[in-house]
């Protein structure tokens, strides 16, 4: 990942990098967050929460794991601080997303008003910004961004609201192919990645996660970041990049 | 029941409020405590530089991390898709993989066509 600005420009304007990310948005990511969100909708009307608390999570969370995490408890009593508890600690991932994100955007772009446009970050919009920032010069980059997580934001609705009143009409294989897009897009993003020392990390959160979720579902996946992250970067920092430079020297 | 009927049905009874405020307060306090995450990640981003060794670090744990969650949901799922035996899932991401791997630049869309439509074919057939 490099912040250099591309030797050839690719947008000529904010206007064409927003409407340029709405487009990128338009493929993979809105069909993945749609069918996520389609999927929501119909988890809360066979639950028997009504319309109108079930788009609003959506609305205000925009977070489908943590979305997910929520509706469980609340079904199981849970009270409202465990719940709190339980669904931010799902959300952690949006902490070191953002702080891994948001360095690359220009200078003169972040400042306070980045406290509101983080609420369009989700994992769809960080996984195609992270890959696409580093073609687009940075003064366009949140730009892009907004278009790209604004038309994701603003389908998750939608999604929810359909999801919700077609559930328990449509058969129960479509149903399947609805809830299993969402962990298919993460693998198969996960291709892309062509740094080792984080190709590393994610074999090893591959490893810890399964372990760590028998140990305790609600902190596992920060159990297993911190470990897998923290043994990964250490590997690479010890080891494999002292290879690269001796290969290269 | 027909297609239309169910979805008539279904907006007869969709608009009524069931809710109290009980949902309604876990809600807003889960809503926060998701904000609350993101607004930290924001204060972070601007004292982090992306070549900084904190930062590199700080990417390895979020890759583990979304690393973890995908390989959970794929592998412990709860409800529908643990009905579907594990081999079987293996085999549907294998096969989507490797769509995807035979041309990385432009290959998204199909490669999660051929494994939502493979898992589509497997609710059909499975049952």
């Amino acid at each position: 990942m490099s912040s250099d600005p591309p030797s050839t420009p690719r947008f000529t304007s904010a206007h064409d990098a927003f409407w340029s990310g709405v487009r990128d948005a338009r493929g993979a990511p809105a069909m993945v967050l749609f069918a996520g969100m389609v999927g929501f909708g119909a988890m809360g009307r066979t639950n028997g929460f009504d319309l109108w608390f079930t788009s609003a999570t959506s609305f205000l969370m925009f977070a489908l794991p943590g979305q997910i995490v929520m509706l469980e408890m609340i079904l199981l009593g849970a009270s409202s601080f465990t719940i709190a508890l339980a669904t931010s600690l799902t959300a952690t991932r949006f902490v070191t997303m953002t702080a891994t994100l948001f360095p690359m955007l220009h200078e003169h772009d972040r400042n306070k008003a980045l406290y509101a446009k983080v609420h369009l970050l989700a994992m769809t919009a960080w996984a195609v910004s992270l890959k696409e920032f580093v073609t687009i010069e940075p003064k366009y980059r949140l730009s892009y961004f907004m278009g790209l997580g604004l038309l994701c934001w603003l389908i998750s609705v939608p999604g929810t609201v359909i999801g919700f009143l077609i559930a328990g009409s449509v058969p129960m294989p479509i149903t399947l192919g609805l809830i299993f897009i969402n962990p298919l897009f993460f693998l198969l993003t996960f291709t892309e990645i062509k740094v080792s020392g984080y190709r590393l990390a994610i074999l090893l959160g591959s490893i810890a996660g399964p372990i760590f979720y028998l140990i305790d579902r609600d902190t596992s996946l920060l159990a297993a970041g911190l470990m897998g992250g923290t043994l990964a970067y250490w590997i690479d920092r010890r080891w494999i990049r002292c290879y690269d430079r001796k290969g290269t020297a | 029941m027909s297609f239309t009927a169910s979805i008539a049905q279904n907006f007869d009874t969709a608009f009524a409020i069931q809710q109290g405020w009980g949902p309604w307060l876990a809600l807003l306090a889960a809503s926060l405590g998701t904000y609350l995450c993101r607004a930290v990640g924001v204060l972070l981003s601007g004292q982090v530089s992306q070549d900084s060794e904190f930062f590199r670090w700080l990417s390895a744990v979020t890759y583990a991390m979304v690393a973890a969650l995908t390989i959970r949901l794929i592998f412990l799922p709860i409800g529908l898709l643990a009905t579907v035996p594990l081999y079987l899932r293996i085999l549907v991401c294998i096969l989507a993989i490797g769509v995807m791997i035979s041309n990385p630049s432009r290959r998204l869309v199909p490669a999660l066509l051929t494994g939502t439509l493979l898992m589509v074919t497997i609710g059909v057939f499975w049952k």
